[in-house]
């Protein structure tokens, strides 16, 4: 038998390391080398940006909604190749039946295993973090206000080590070809369906990290705009996934242990993982939708987290100046290209504002998972932006004008034209009124008349009317030509003075 | 070394008597189906198909009942690509020469089972889809696990379906929050009887019954032989 000689270098002088490591970091170091997972990061890549990636990028440039939706896309682009790659990696020792050949080494069978387990999970960190960080890069670079969001981040992140956690320690303990498939579909079918049983702001299953909010909010541009993201259910999501893959790795070492401490060790690992697992859980349960729109956790809260944002509105150059939070700079045009004629209309006439400011919407949870969104001012210059906004799924340039012709222009004429101080103009409205209303508003031809129809005789003409023809009239003026007609009739229209006749 | 015994010689698996070669190939067949496990995978279709059963008694949302069939037919496909390993490697491709049939044979005997199973399960049941809908899903995603089993190896076929499947989920995803995607290729997303998307599955399948029988799973690098 002959020693055994160190790989020479080039040079013929034996090589050592740059950086000498202690064995177990020489161990992760060889690991790293051989997982799987490395060679899984393009699928995951792939995965991302199909699935993940385009939809995030094509949302509007708002930290809000691309954390709050990369946190739901990019965990579940995830959880296949990662529990994949660590069910294979887990099951390599029985795979290979080389079990009995390494359990005579000097390294307990779990710090190898955790080794193995570290090392996919470092592959899969980095390609969670890329993905992260390259939507973050952009948004950075598009988004018209505010910072990232780095809870969400910290998720998506911590939501890694479970789904390696699960997939390694059901590989390592059915070393079989079909284990790796099967536990990665249950995993991914566990993780992506938990949400489904979720029903209202006091849920438990808030606790899966692809949560990012209230249920029928999720990420909303109203959310997190006004008031600081709460980190609250972020908190207790991370908090179940640290318990969590502790509970699985503990668990996985007491069927690996082969001594008594090691084996207390690793039950205590157990007991401290389901523990902290559980107590996210029960937190998650308490959780209550606050009214804008995050969910508070009472044990959780920071109380000063909830203040309002400051920040410097950007108003538009029209007679009555529009002005929108920051986030929404992006809408502005929008906003301004679907009320602007009637802005045009009413802009300093006796009873208009001198100014619309955008205020932020008040959410309240509702029976299951229904939730009411009302706005939080009832003053005549405040505004909400409708959600959701151009860009978002199901929003359209046209529905976006067409919900704001029916709030902000409908609500901005009827205040001009019925109020005034007449309490009674506004609840009984004369003909005339309605006709003017109704010609000043300019609806997108995608509302339809079954949506006006709760209007109809209260603040728009009934269709067919007198007042509906003596509207359509008054439609075809100019904005500017509707403004000079009202400055010199609307103290008489208010008074009810003016007949349809009289109209333009 | 010494040699064997003559009269102690193993017994061909294939005789040359002609009156005993259905029992021969029923034995070589079933020697091909313990190889690669396949008991086992029926009884994992098997179960695959109880669960779909036991999910549709379920009450689901619109997005987890047009996707959880397609999970499960995903696994089932996985179940059928993992099975293509082989745990001989050369030596069973240099002395089998039936091997291509048995290939085939295997795959398409599950793949027919998994869909017969499936469809059993959904009898009776609001499956999204249907019959239609399950067979191209089935087939198409067999189809890229055996593609995947000839280029990966059998061990890691399990990544084709399985990455598909998410992509066919996101598909379905669409249908809800536009723009919808539309491409044939992406099959789960089209409607049950669309042509475009059947013609691709079985383009697919045909493809990977073609290449699993003619070249067989990739031997595992480094060794690795499926367990």
């Amino acid at each position: 038998m002959t020693a055994a000689t160190a790989p020479a270098g080039t040079d013929g002088r034996p090589r050592a390391s740059a950086v000498p490591l202690p064995a177990a970091g020489r161990l992760l170091r060889l690991e790293l080398r051989h997982s799987v997972m490395l060679g899984l990061l393009p699928l995951v890549v792939a995965l991302f940006w199909y699935n993940g990636y385009r939809e995030v990028m094509a949302l509007p440039p708002m930290w809000n909604l691309r954390a709050m939706t990369l946190q739901n896309r990019l965990l579940l682009d995830l959880v296949i190749p990662a529990t994949g790659a660590a069910a294979w990696m887990g099951s390599r020792e029985g795979r290979r039946d080389m079990t009995d050949l390494l359990g005579v080494t000097a390294r307990p069978r779990w710090s190898r295993q955790l080794a193995t387990w570290a090392a996919t999970t470092a592959w899969a960190e980095i390609g969670c973090l890329a993905c992260i960080a390259v939507v973050y890069v952009m948004t950075a670079r598009q988004a018209s206000w505010g910072g990232p969001l780095w809870w969400p981040a910290v998720v998506s992140v911590a939501g890694v080590p479970p789904l390696t956690a699960i997939g390694f320690a059901a590989g390592a303990r059915f070393p079989g070809r079909f284990v790796t498939p099967l536990i990665t579909v249950a995993t991914f079918f566990g993780f992506a369906f938990s949400t489904q049983a979720a029903s209202g702001d006091h849920s438990y299953w808030q606790i899966s990290p692809l949560t990012s909010g209230a249920f029928d909010i999720g990420a909303a541009p109203g959310v997190a705009s006004f008031y600081r993201y709460l980190p609250d259910l972020s908190i207790a999501q991370v908090m179940f996934a640290i318990g969590l893959t502790a509970a699985v790795l503990g668990g996985l070492g007491l069927s690996a242990a082969n001594g008594p401490r090691l084996r207390w060790l690793t039950a205590l690992v157990t007991a401290v993982g389901l523990g902290a697992a559980g107590t996210a859980v029960t937190l998650a349960g308490t959780g209550r939708l606050d009214p804008h729109g995050m969910i508070v956790i009472p044990a959780l809260h920071d109380a000063a987290s909830g203040q309002p944002v400051r920040y410097t509105p950007r108003c538009s150059r029209t007679a009555i100046a529009v002005c929108v939070h920051p986030a929404y700079a992006g809408v502005l045009p929008a906003i301004t290209a679907a009320v602007g004629p009637e802005v045009t209309e009413v802009a300093g006439l006796p009873g208009a504002p001198a100014r619309l400011s955008q205020v932020p919407v008040a959410y309240q949870q509702g029976p299951g998972n229904s939730i009411s969104i009302s706005v939080a001012s009832r003053s005549q210059s405040a505004f909400a932006v409708p959600d959701p906004i151009p860009g978002q799924p199901g929003m359209t340039s046209a529905e976006f004008a067409a919900q704001l012709a029916q709030t902000l222009g409908l609500r901005l004429m009827s205040d001009v034209i019925l109020s005034g101080g007449d309490r009674a103009a506004e609840l009984n409205p004369s003909q005339a009124q309605l006709a003017v209303i109704g010609g000043s508003v300019r609806f997108p031809p995608s509302v339809e008349e079954r949506d006006l129809a709760p209007l109809f005789g209260h603040l728009l003409p009934v269709p067919g009317s007198p007042a509906a023809r003596a509207a359509r009239r008054f439609a075809v003026l100019t904005p500017a030509a509707r403004h000079d007609w009202l400055a010199h009739h609307l103290a008489a229209l208010r008074a009810g003075q003016i007949t349809l006749a009289e109209l333009p | 070394m010494t040699a064997a015994p003559a009269g102690r010689a193993p017994r061909p698996v294939l005789s040359s008597r002609p009156d005993q070669a259905p029992r021969a190939i029923l034995r070589l067949a079933w020697l091909h189906a313990v190889s690669r496990r396949l008991p086992a995978a029926l009884a994992l279709l098997a179960a695959c198909a109880a669960g779909l059963r036991g999910t549709l008694y379920g009450h689901w949302d619109a997005y987890g009942a047009l996707q959880l069939p397609l999970i499960i037919e995903a696994a089932c496909a996985a179940v059928i690509a993992v099975t293509a390993g082989s745990p001989f490697g050369e030596p069973e491709r240099a002395t089998g020469r039936w091997l291509p049939f048995l290939r085939l044979g295997a795959a398409v005997a599950l793949t027919a089972l998994a869909a017969g199973l499936l469809a059993a399960a959904g009898a009776g049941m609001p499956l999204a889809g249907g019959f239609p809908d399950l067979l191209r899903n089935v087939a198409g995603l067999t189809g890229i696990g055996l593609l995947g089993a000839v280029l990966l190896g059998g061990p890691l076929a399990w990544t084709g379906p399985l990455a598909y499947a998410l992509a066919g989920v996101y598909a379905l995803y669409t249908d809800w929050h536009p723009p919808t995607l539309s491409t044939p290729w992406l099959w789960p997303g089209r409607p049950p009887h669309d042509v475009g998307g059947a013609l691709c599955a079985a383009l697919v399948f045909g493809a990977g019954l073609a290449a699993i029988t003619i070249r067989g799973a990739r031997d595992s690098a480094g060794g690795d032989p499926p367990a």
